[in-house]
C-alpha cells in the first residue's frame, strides 16, 4: 500500500511540476470535464491500436457499444461480465476499507466455485427444488470463500503476517486444487479438458433478461448491504476507524487483530460467492481458467470506485463493457487478445491520471 | 525607549547595528495557504547569544531553516558580514560557518560518538585514521568547555550527552553560527544549565548562538538579546538586559492578549467528602524475557480529585506504566485496579470500562481519523457507551455532538462535517479535550490519563487545557499527568512520582515541588546532590 501510495505522490509531483504550474487549462478542467477529457485520451490512444491493427475505428467504437449494450443478449452478457466484477471489487473494497488488502481474491473465487460445484455434484441424487438446491449451492460458495480468505485472516491476526503474500499464495494453491479436482475426482469423462461433471440442474441459478442470470442482482443487493454495513453501522464505524487510523483505533479499545480477521474472512465470503454465481449461474462446471484474472481486475474495480459500494457498482459496469466490447474486437478486426488488455489498461490509466489531477 | 527605538528600526526595514555578523532581511516564505514568514528581518552579532522567540508556528524553525539552507526563501536577502550570500542547501550554509542542531538528534544509534561527529564531515572519505580524529577532538573538546566519551556508542549516552555530541559535530564541522532548536525540551534542569554555561563558553570564542524556544524563563537567564516572532514577522528585537517576563509575553502574544500569566491562582481542592482512590497501582513489573525491566516493582495511588504527575526523562519507565493501566501493555506482575475494580492485564476495552480515559501522547498518529469527520474524530471511545446497543449509528446525534463540541471549545472548523486532517494541531488538540468531557458526560470517568497534553500548543490553547485539565480533576476523577514539560508538571500536579530507570525514585507533595531536586532523581542521582 504505502509504495502505491509513493507512487501516486510522485505522479502527483510530476503532474503539478509539468503541468499544473504552466498550463492553466488542465488545472482549470474541474469535475466531470476532466473524466470527460481522460476518456477522449483514451479513445485517441486506443484509436492507433485499431487502425494499427487495420480496422475503421469509428465502426469498431460503434460495435463495442453495440456489442455490450445494443441488443438484449449483448446486454445480458455485459451484466453476466459485470457480477464477479462487481462481487469481487466490493471484496476488495470492503477490505480496503479496514486497511487490509485482499489482492488475491481470485484464490477465494476458486475456492468458492470448488465449494459450490462439490455441494452441487453431491446432492444430485437428492432431488432437490431449484428454491433449495441454488441457494445451497451460493452458501456453499461463501463458506469456500470466507474460510480460503480467513486463513490469510489468522495468520494476520495472529503473526502479523502481510495479507498480501498470504491471499497470493493461497490463489495459486485454489488454483492447482481446481486443477485437481477439475481433471481428477469430478472429471466429466466426455470431454478431453480438466472440465467437470455439470451440478444438478436446479442448482443452476434462473434468467432474468437476455441471457442475464440472476447473479447480477445478488450482487447489487449484495453492494447495497455492503454500504450500510460500513457507512452506516456501528461495525462500519469501527472498521473505518481501523481503517483510517489503526493506532487510534487501537487507543479507543477496537480490537484490531480480531476486525482485520473478520473483514479479511468477509472480503473472502464475498468473493467466494462471485465463484459460486459464476458455477451456478454461467459454466455449471468447475474448470480452470474459470476466472479470467477477475481477482485481478477487481483491485483496479476497487481503486476505481474509491473503495465505496456504489462507486464500485458503476466502475464494475464500466470495466465490464470495456471488456466485452474489447472482447468483440478480437473477432471484428483480429485485435491480438494482449492487445486488448493493453486497450483496457489505456483506459484505466487515464481516469486514474484524470481522478490523481482533479484531486490536486 | 529603547524599545521604541528598536521597533522603528524594523519598520523601516533597514538594520543599522554595528557590523552584524548576519543579516537576514524581508524573507517571505510561504507553505500553500500559510505565510510562514512575513517580511521577516533579523540581525545577528558576533559573540552573542540571540533568542528567537515565539510562539509555536510563529515561524522561529523556519526562518532558521532558511539560514541553514533547508528551506528557500521566496524572497529576501541572507548576508554574511556584509556580504550577500546565496544559500540554496545545508551544503553552502555549511560553507559560511552555519550548523544547526535540530530537535530531533540526527546521530546513529548504534555508531560511537566519534564516529557520529565525523560522519558528517569526513564521510566521503575512504580510509579515515580515527586514532588522530580522537586526539583532535580530545584538544577540541575542551576549549569549548565540552567532554563527552568518544567511544561511547550513541544509544548508551543519555539525551543531554548526545545534545552535546551534536554541538560537538557542528564544532568539529568549523561552525562559527551555531542554531540550537528547542534546545532544553527533553534535558533535565540540571542538563539544561550545564547546556547554558557551554553555550556562554562558545561567545567567548567569539561564536554566534541563535536559541530557538518558546521559553521566557530561558531566553532571560541565557541570551544577550532577543527577537520575538509573531505570524512570521519578527515584531521587536530587545537588549535581554532590558526586558521582562510581562514584556515578552506582551509583545508575544500581541497588545490585546487577555492573558494571564504563568501561574494558576486557585490550585485544585480536593474537598470531596469522601476521599476514593481512583487508581491503584502496586508492585508492577514489565519487561521483555532475559532483558532488563522497564518498569520494576511500581507502585502508586491516584485520589479523587487529586492530579498526579509521572517524571522522568524520556524512556524511564513512566511512559509504560501509564500503557500499562490503559490496557495497551501487558504487565509481568503486579496489580492494577481503577476504582476498586482490578483490571491488570486487561485489554483497553477493560480499562475503558472500568473509567479510564487518554489523551494520547502523539495527537496526529494516535488521536484523531484523518480523513473521518471531526464529529466521527469526537466520538471515537465514547462510541463503545454511546452506541452500546445499537446496531446502526445515529448520524443525527454524532453531528450535534460535533456541532456542541465546535462551540463549547472554539473549535475552528468549517462545519461538524469537515475531514479531521483539516484542522490546525491546536484545535486538534481541543477536540481530544472535548473528547474527554464527552466521554465524562456518558459514562463515568475515574482516571483521565494525559500524556503531554500541550505539547506544540500556544500560549492560549496551552492554558485551555490547562483549564479543563483542573476542571476534570475538581469534578471528582483522578488525573495522571505524563508531561514532558516539568514546569508544566509543577504547575498542575498535586503530587508527583520521579522515575529513573523503570522505579519510582521519589515520591513529592506539591510543597515540596524543586525543579532541582526533581532533576536530581531524575538523572539518578541524590536528592541533596
Amino acid at each position: 500500500m504505502i509504495s502505491i501510495n509513493k507512487i501516486k505522490l510522485s505522479i502527483k509531483n510530476w503532474i503539478n511540476t509539468k503541468f499544473l504550474q504552466k498550463n492553466r487549462l488542465i488545472s482549470g478542467l474541474n469535475g466531470f470535464g476532466i473524466y470527460l477529457a481522460a476518456v477522449i485520451v483514451a479513445l485517441i490512444i486506443n484509436s492507433s491500436f485499431i487502425a494499427w491493427a487495420g480496422g475503421n475505428i469509428i465502426s469498431s467504437y460503434e460495435t463495442m457499444i453495440q456489442v455490450s449494450l445494443g441488443s438484449a443478449a449483448g446486454l445480458g452478457q455485459t451484466l453476466n461480465k459485470c457480477t464477479p466484477l462487481l462481487l469481487a471489487g466490493i471484496a476488495v473494497a470492503v477490505g480496503n476499507r479496514g486497511r487490509v488488502s485482499n489482492i488475491g481474491s481470485d484464490g477465494q473465487i476458486y475456492m468458492g466455485a470448488i465449494f459450490a460445484t462439490g455441494t452441487g455434484l453431491l446432492l444430485v441424487p437428492l432431488n432437490m427444488p431449484i428454491y433449495v438446491l441454488s441457494p445451497l449451492v451460493l452458501l456453499a460458495s461463501i463458506i469456500g470463500g470466507a474460510f480460503w480468505c480467513g486463513i490469510p485472516g489468522v495468520l494476520k491476526a495472529r503473526f502479523g503476517t502481510s495479507e498480501l503474500f498470504t491471499t497470493i499464495m493461497l490463489l495459486f494453491m485454489a488454483n492447482f486444487i481446481t486443477d485437481y479436482f477439475a481433471s481428477g475426482p469430478w472429471r466429466a469423462p466426455e470431454v478431453p479438458d480438466s472440465i467437470s461433471r455439470p451440478i444438478a440442474t436446479s442448482g443452476f441459478l434462473p434468467k432474468f433478461f437476455g441471457g442475464a442470470h440472476v447473479g447480477i442482482i445478488i450482487a447489487i443487493v449484495v453492494a447495497i448491504a455492503i454500504y450500510f454495513l460500513i457507512e452506516k453501522s456501528v461495525l462500519g464505524y469501527k472498521i473505518r476507524t481501523m481503517g483510517d487510523n489503526p493506532d487510534a483505533a487501537k487507543l479507543a479499545g477496537i480490537n484490531i487483530p480480531l476486525y482485520q480477521f473478520g473483514l479479511l474472512a468477509l472480503s473472502g465470503a464475498i468473493a467466494g460467492l462471485a465463484g459460486g454465481i459464476e458455477i451456478a449461474g454461467l459454466d455449471h462446471r468447475l474448470m480452470t481458467g474459470l476466472s479470467p484474472s477477475y481477482g485481478l481486475m477487481a483491485v483496479l474495480v476497487a481503486s476505481l470506485g474509491k473503495n465505496k459500494p456504489i462507486g464500485v457498482i458503476i466502475s464494475a459496469f464500466l470495466f465490464a463493457i470495456l471488456m466485452v466490447g474489447s472482447d468483440s474486437l478480437q473477432r471484428s478486426i483480429n485485435l491480438p487478445s494482449s492487445a486488448v488488455m493493453v486497450f483496457q489498461a489505456v483506459v484505466y490509466l487515464s481516469i486514474l491520471l484524470a481522478r490523481t489531477i482533479r484531486e490536486q | 525607549m529603547s524599545n521604541d527605538i528598536s521597533r522603528i528600526k524594523y519598520s523601516e526595514g533597514i538594520l543599522r547595528e554595528e557590523n552584524p555578523r548576519v543579516l537576514m532581511q524581508s524573507i517571505n516564505k510561504r507553505f500553500g495557504e500559510v505565510q510562514a514568514l512575513d517580511n521577516a528581518s533579523l540581525s545577528l552579532e558576533k559573540g552573542e547569544v540571540h533568542a528567537l522567540l515565539g510562539e509555536n508556528g510563529a515561524g522561529k524553525t523556519t526562518l532558521m531553516n532558511i539560514l541553514s539552507g533547508l528551506y528557500v526563501a521566496d524572497s529576501g536577502e541572507v548576508a554574511i558580514d556584509g556580504r550577500k550570500v546565496d544559500i540554496h542547501r545545508p551544503k553552502d550554509a555549511a560553507d559560511h560557518g552555519i550548523g544547526m542542531v535540530h530537535q530531533h538528534f540526527e546521530l546513529i544509534s548504534n555508531f560511537t560518538a566519534l564516529e557520529n561527529i565525523i560522519l558528517a564531515a569526513e564521510g566521503g572519505r575512504l580510509v579515515i585514521d580515527m586514532d588522530s580524529k580522537h586526539k583532535e577532538l580530545e584538544e577540541l573538546m575542551p576549549r569549548f568547555g565540552l567532554h563527552v566519551d568518544l567511544d561511547a556508542n550513541v544509544r548508551d549516552l543519555s539525551v543531554g550527552v548526545q545534545q552535546k555530541v551534536e554541538i560537538i559535530k557542528a564544532l568539529y564541522r568549523g561552525v562559527s553560527i551555531l542554531i540550537l532548536d528547542e534546545p532544553t525540551t527533553m534535558l533535565t534542569p540540571q542538563e539544561a544549565d550545564s547546556l547554558f554555561s557551554v553555550i556562554s563558553s562558545f561567545t567567548k570564542q567569539g561564536l554566534t548562538v541563535i536559541l530557538i524556544t518558546h521559553k521566557i524563563k530561558e531566553v532571560l537567564k541565557v541570551s544577550n538579546r532577543i527577537t520575538v516572532m509573531r505570524h512570521g514577522k519578527c515584531v521587536r528585537t530587545v537588549r535581554t538586559s532590558e526586558a521582562s517576563e510581562k514584556l515578552l509575553v506582551e509583545i508575544m502574544m500581541g497588545e490585546k492578549s487577555s492573558y494571564k500569566g504563568f501561574s494558576i491562582s486557585e490550585k485544585p481542592k480536593t474537598n470531596k467528602i469522601k476521599s476514593e482512590t481512583m487508581l491503584l497501582v502496586e508492585g508492577l513489573t514489565i519487561g521483555e524475557p532475559k532483558q532488563p525491566s522497564l518498569v520494576e516493582n511500581v507502585s502508586l495511588k491516584v485520589q479523587n480529585g487529586e492530579i498526579v504527575g509521572l517524571v522522568g526523562v524520556c524512556g524511564n519507565g513512566q511512559m509504560e506504566v501509564a500503557e500499562a493501566i490503559y490496557g495497551v501493555r501487558k504487565p509481568n506482575m503486579g496489580k492494577i485496579a481503577i476504582c476498586s475494580k482490578e483490571i491488570t492485564g486487561g485489554s483497553v476495552i477493560e480499562s475503558l470500562r472500568a473509567g479510564a480515559f487518554l489523551i494520547p501522547e502523539d495527537r496526529i498518529h494516535q488521536g484523531i481519523l484523518p480523513n473521518l469527520s471531526l464529529s466521527e474524530t469526537l466520538i471515537l471511545g465514547p462510541h463503545n457507551f454511546l452506541f452500546k446497543h445499537s446496531l446502526m449509528l445515529n448520524f443525527k446525534r454524532i453531528y450535534e455532538l460535533g456541532r456542541q463540541a465546535i462551540e463549547d471549545y472554539q473549535i475552528k472548523a468549517p462545519n461538524e462535517r469537515a475531514d479531521t486532517c483539516l484542522l490546525s494541531g491546536g484545535n486538534i488538540q481541543k477536540l481530544i479535550i472535548a473528547r474527554a468531557f464527552l466521554f465524562s458526560s456518558i459514562t463515568d470517568l475515574n482516571l483521565l490519563i494525559a500524556f503531554n497534553p500541550t505539547n506544540g500548543l500556544d500560549v492560549m490553547s496551552a492554558q485551555f487545557v490547562h483549564d479543563r485539565l483542573l476542571e476534570i480533576g475538581s469534578s471528582g476523577a483522578g488525573v495522571l499527568l505524563i508531561s514532558e514539560d516539568l514546569d508544566e508538571s509543577m504547575l498542575l500536579c498535586n503530587r508527583i512520582y520521579v522515575f529513573f530507570k523503570g522505579r519510582v525514585v521519589g515520591e513529592l507533595a506539591h510543597a515540596d515541588f524543586d525543579p532541582y531536586v526533581m532533576g536530581a532523581m531524575m538523572t539518578g542521582g541524590e536528592p541533596n546532590d
